[in-house]
């Protein structure tokens, strides 16, 4: 029984580990998202915005930034 | 008319020692620039040179020509890649009969003449944000972090040609790029020689000077009369308190010009209206409160050539 729970916990974490593989995205679009994020920093940091709209903007870049390397 | 500051300054150091003088800035009405390209998209910075006032505007991708009285000239610089054109130009610089352009987006900084024709470039292995001429030929350049990875540079030295000669001020690291940037924001302003100072604009109550070789000449601690403004931000890891210290600075005449943060809306921090003046070892000298709050200036003598919250250029004149 013991064996079996193991067995299935292995096959969840390549299960998923296949699935998050299967969506990352290969080296150019990770290229992209690093330059997007560096892009969306910059905009922000040049905005001449009072500091908690700048923090709320650079929060949403780094969002952003998740999201475009998870591929969603 | 115009007597210096820092002379104005120093007879009142004599007559009274200690005390913070209280000085006012009075507007000087500018004259009316009714041309399209006098209007700033995005002024990101200023430089004085020799007659001219240097505006890098980040929305035209162009550097915009004013006289000392607020008068367009002209402009140079579009949008692009090649020799000439800028792509978010965030810096400018004067250094004798060339002028130095952070051209962000284009990882480089572009040298025009003065008349704005393109007279060379490097390129920097970052993204460029401020740009300085030092009086030895030497090029500082700003960079903000991308908040990514341990040691990162944000303060850069470069010479004449653009070759590499000194790169420091590591970026704090915590993991939160967005806590981060806030602490690693910096401001850099050239000294009276080849040195140069740089400004913490939160936490820090120190301001650093180095030689252009990078070497530490010194750690100037300002003050507590400048009064920190402290605002809580609410961060990945929690809230976190920011001691909000300078907005932007400038230089001139053995004297530094801090302005602090003022709050905004009640929670949150701006450009404020007052200008702490910083002697060589940290002592408030005066306070000039300008009619309106600036998000950069430059300092010459009595004038304060500065950028308010609608882009708009504005000189002050400090009143004895």
């Amino acid at each position: 029984m013991k064996k079996l729970a193991v067995l299935a916990l292995a096959g969840l974490m390549f299960g998923t580990a296949a699935l998050t593989f299967s969506m990352a995205p290969d080296v150019y679009d990770q290229a992209l998202c690093n330059r997007n994020h560096m892009l969306c920093r910059e905009y922000t940091l040049n905005l001449d915005a009072p500091w908690y709209k700048v923090m709320v903007l650079l929060t949403a870049c780094d969002i952003g930034f998740g999201k475009c390397m998870l591929g969603l | 008319m115009i007597a210096a500051l820092a002379l104005a300054l120093g007879a009142a150091a004599g007559a009274e020692e200690g005390a913070v003088k209280r000085l006012k800035a009075a507007e000087i009405a500018g004259p009316e620039n009714a041309e399209d390209a006098a209007v700033l998209g995005r002024p990101l910075a200023l430089a004085l040179g020799g007659d001219v006032l240097f505006v890098a505007d980040a929305q035209d991708c162009a550097i915009k020509v004013f006289s000392k009285e607020g008068r367009f000239l002209r402009a140079f610089g579009r949008k692009g890649q090649g020799p000439g054109e800028l792509s978010f130009p965030s810096g400018v610089a004067a250094a004798g009969d060339r002028v130095l352009v952070a051209d962000k987006f284009n990882s480089r900084v572009q040298v025009f003449d003065r008349d704005g024709r393109p007279a060379g470039a490097f390129a920097v292995p970052f993204l460029p944000d401020k740009v300085h001429a030092l009086a030895d030929g030497a090029v500082l350049v700003t960079g903000n972090p991308t908040g990514k990875r341990k040691g990162e540079a944000i303060v850069h030295v470069f010479d004449r040609s653009g070759g590499p000669r000194w790169e420091g001020v590591e970026a704090g690291f915590s993991g939160d790029p967005t806590y981060d940037a806030f602490r690693n924001m910096i401001l850099a302003v050239p000294g009276e020689g080849a040195d140069f100072y740089v400004v913490f604009r939160s936490g820090e109550r120190r301001v650093l000077h180095f030689a252009s070789t990078g070497a530490l000449i010194g750690t100037i601690t300002v003050d507590e009369r400048h009064a920190s403004r402290p605002i809580d931000l609410p961060f990945k890891r929690g809230k976190k308190r920011l001691a909000g210290f300078c907005w932007a600075a400038a230089f001139d005449r053995g004297l530094l010009y801090l302005s602090a943060p003022a709050p905004v809306d009640g929670k949150d921090l701006g450009p404020g209206r007052e200008i702490s003046v910083i002697d060589a070892a940290g002592v408030l000298r005066a306070v000039v409160a300008l009619p309106r709050p600036v998000h950069r200036f430059v300092v010459e003598g009595q004038r304060i050539f500065g950028v308010d919250d609608e882009g708009e250029l504005r000189i002050f004149e400090v009143v004895r």
